[in-house]
């Protein structure tokens, strides 16, 4: 009875210490979160004012906005997710319903997963390789390809893990009716998995709205305002790259709010995405 | 009375109405396992077929030949005969699509597709038919009230089908399949997961739709072979052992193995 | 027989045949009771008969009860079903031989004041020999689950029923001989009919039993020779 007693004891001291070591390190975690974010706020919302909205980058020492900044992101970051988003959307549909059971899906699936987890810087290298030398020049489509080569395999993992958590019954619901495979994938398949899929689509969009490295080597900069895609744009990563490094008080501000806007976009898309996942689940 | 039973899998009081089935040696495997071993065993037209036996005894496979789902998997291959009106449906030019109209299946948990209550009906009967919205509207109306669903969907067709309690989502799976007007019915245990309400609406929706389709089904609630079924055709270890009208099997089967299974001396 | 996965379905089972086992061993002592008692006038035996037929009618009753309980807890199929509707049937047919039984048992006062004739008496105790036999019979043979035998007894019903013939056609005689003798004639008709009776119970009996044990039923006619019916009007 005694020894159940202090054995009782000793356990309830052990969880008590290691519950506070947890609580300590997540601790520590969000601390640095909050450090952050209060950091990006207190500096950021200094400058946020509509000419940041209105006005192009200044050349030093000048007042000026972060509009084709803004304009260039949004741009690469559209034609990215046009390109990729079907890419990777068609090749999840192949891995989870044609080739579910064959050997080139794990195939694609592991180097899809060496592709997700790839440092960008390595993927804007490539393409500079591929596009940039060649055509002679930085240029916006080339940044628009290195985004979409990240998006495709965010989009490929979402859609292959969405399509497989549709129940099989459902698929065998569909074809026991006499729909073609393609019918059963499109009507049945894509709608029971559309707001998972949906779900990835936006965290590549969060994903690459954020990306510097893969710009600096394709898109590069543009101080000026550019709608030409042949030539390099301006983009709000690597802008806040360029002005938050330089030794010009207007620029590191513009620099605070352009983050600021880039952190509080992806915010908003995730916190859009989990409402959508979270629908779901409630079903 | 034992006598006139005659020994070999048909059944001698069946005998007026034509088969609807033939199954000639079947033999079915999961790779190199053998699933089902020389099934031989003729179903009567417009009438219900139950099939009973344990776990993994074959039965349900035996269904999912019968419109060859099975071949959404790989590896799993059908050998022997199945006759649809004297037509081998295991024969590789069998369209498939077309072979799923005609032989209609309904699933152990209901299946709505994620649409509305009126889409999951329209949507087969669209695959193989252009009809007018007006004619829609009365196919769903008919499939409906065909699966006893009409008086408590009939204001809110548009809503989900996910929306519907699990008896009702089943009634709308056969709906769904009546739908499409098939000649046989495929039912894989459907009323394993619903409450003993809903089991009996599906038990007597069965018994009305036997008037115009051939229905086996796959169950391991035997009391409900025995109220369903005209005949029942009791499997072991991917044998067909026993094969008679329903009231034989269940108050004097022929076999030791069916008498000990049906009053649960197994195992 | 394999035993049930469900252990407890094995003892509600085994109650229910005991319960029949009990009966039929109740219906023989009864019958075999009633006899002696009418044949040796002995009014204490024919009183304990009387007073079993109470106990044979709450054994039916506890029966019945068992048996639908069974029914509606453990849905028994196949031999099971057939065992349980079998023995509720025989157990109606067990307590017809035991009302029987007492009602010969009740006719041993008034007979027993007027002598009977010697070979009267012989055909009757005859008579009676061959239904104890029956009686006797249907319930080991259910017991030891011989189907063959069972449909051989059920055949055997026939001697009693050319026997009943000819008893009553003796006791016909009697009366005509002296009318004294019609009371206790009458009497000994009737109990002569009851013992025919119960022969046939033993028949019905023998028919569900081996019901039970094959799945099958024995054919519908049985070759019957008793004339009485067709004698009677004509005697």
């Amino acid at each position: 009875m005694s020894t159940a007693a202090s054995l009782h004891q000793s356990r309830k001291r052990k969880n008590g210490v290691m519950m506070t070591l947890c609580v300590i390190a997540a601790g520590i975690g969000l601390a640095w979160l909050a450090l952050i974010l209060g950091a990006l706020l207190y500096k950021g919302l200094a400058g946020v004012s509509l000419s940041v909205f209105t006005e192009m980058t200044p050349p030093p020492g000048d007042a000026g906005g972060l509009l084709n900044a803004i304009y260039g992101s949004i741009v690469m970051t559209i034609i990215g997710i046009i390109v990729g988003t079907p890419i990777g959307v068609l090749a999840g549909t192949y891995m989870a319903e044609y080739g579910r059971f064959s050997k080139l899906t794990t195939v694609v699936r592991f180097i899809n997963d060496i592709l997700l987890s790839a440092p960008s810087i390595i993927i804007g290298l490539f393409v500079y390789e591929l596009m940039v030398r060649p055509m002679g020049h930085f240029s916006a489509i080339a940044g628009a390809v290195a985004l979409a080569i990240l998006v495709i395999p965010v989009v490929v993992r979402t859609t292959e893990d969405m399509l497989n958590l549709v129940p099989n019954a459902l698929r065998e619901a569909g074809t026991a009716i006499g729909a073609p495979r393609w019918v059963v994938i499109r009507s049945v398949a894509y709608r029971a998995a559309l707001s998972g899929i949906v779900t990835g689509i936006l965290l590549a969009i969060a994903r690459i709205s954020g990306e510097t490295a893969p710009l600096l080597f394709t898109a590069l900069n543009n101080q000026f305002w550019s709608s030409n895609l042949n030539a390099p744009m301006a983009s709000l990563p690597v802008t806040i790259f360029q002005f938050a490094l330089s030794p010009y008080e207007e620029w590191q501000q513009l620099a605070w709010t352009g983050a600021l806007i880039i952190t509080l976009t992806v915010l908003a898309l995730s916190i859009f995405a989990r409402s959508l996942t979270g629908r779901r689940e409630d079903k | 009375m034992s006598q006139m039973l005659s020994p070999d899998m048909t059944i001698a009081a069946e005998a007026v109405t034509k088969a609807k089935i033939e199954v000639k040696n079947l033999n079915f495997y999961y790779g190199q396992s053998k699933a089902l071993k020389d099934i031989t065993l003729s179903l009567p037209e417009r009438s219900v077929t139950a099939f009973i036996g344990p776990s993994g005894c074959g039965k349900s496979t035996l269904l999912r030949v019968f419109n060859r789902i099975y071949e959404l998997y790989p590896k799993q291959t059908a050998e022997g005969q199945v006759l649809l009106d004297g037509q081998n449906i295991l024969d590789r030019s069998q369209d498939l699509n077309l072979l799923r109209t005609k032989i209609g299946m309904v699933f152990q948990k209901p299946t709505p597709f994620p649409m509305s209550i009126y889409e999951n009906i329209a949507f087969g009967v669209r695959l193989y038919e252009k009809i007018s919205k007006a004619e829609m509207d009365g196919r769903v109306e008919q499939a409906l009230k065909r699966a006893a669903l009409w008086t408590e969907v009939k204001d809110k067709l548009n809503a989900s089908g996910l929306s519907l309690s699990g008896g009702q989502q089943q009634r709308l799976c056969i709906a769904r399949t009546v739908a499409v007007k098939p000649e046989v019915i495929l039912l894989d245990e459907p009323a394993s997961a619903l409450d003993p309400l809903s089991t009996a609406k599906i038990e007597e929706l069965i018994d009305e739709l036997q008037a115009d389709y051939t229905i086996v089904i796959v169950t391991h609630n035997m009391q409900q072979a025995a109220r369903v079924s005209k005949q029942t055709a009791f499997m072991y270890l991917g044998e067909l052992v026993e094969f008679d009208r329903t009231e034989k099997i269940f108050t004097s089967p022929r076999e030791k193995r069916t008498q000990d299974y049906i009053t649960g001396r197994f195992g | 027989m394999a035993e049930h996965t469900v252990a407890a379905f094995d003892e509600d089972l085994g109650q229910i045949s005991r319960l029949i086992s009990d009966m039929g061993d109740l219906a023989g002592s009864m019958v075999g009771g009633a006899t002696k008692a009418l044949l040796n006038s002995d009014n204490a035996l024919a009183q304990r008969v009387v007073s079993d037929d109470a106990i044979m009618d709450a054994r039916q009753r506890e029966l019945d009860d068992r048996a639908i309980t069974l029914i509606a807890k453990r849905q028994p199929m196949a031999d099971d079903l057939r065992h349980v509707v079998g023995s509720i049937r025989m157990a109606g047919d067990l307590e017809r031989i035991g009302d029987l039984a007492k009602n010969i048992a009740k006719r041993v006062g008034t007979v027993g004041l007027s002598a009977t004739p010697r070979d009267l008496s012989h055909s009757i105790d005859a008579m009676a020999q061959l239904v104890l036999i029956q009686v006797q019979g249907v319930i080991e043979e259910y017991a030891a689950r011989d189907a063959a035998a069972l449909a051989k007894l059920r055949a055997d019903d026939e001697r009693i029923d050319v026997k009943y013939t000819s008893v009553f056609r003796e006791l016909l005689t009697y009366m005509m001989e002296d009318p004294r003798n019609i009371t206790a004639c009458t009497h000994l008709l009737f109990c002569a009919k009851n013992l025919e009776r119960i022969g046939d119970h033993v028949t019905n009996i023998a028919e569900n039993a081996y019901y039970v044990l094959t799945g099958t039923q024995l054919p519908a006619n049985r070759p019957k020779q008793d004339e009485t019916a067709m004698s009677a009007p004509a005697a």
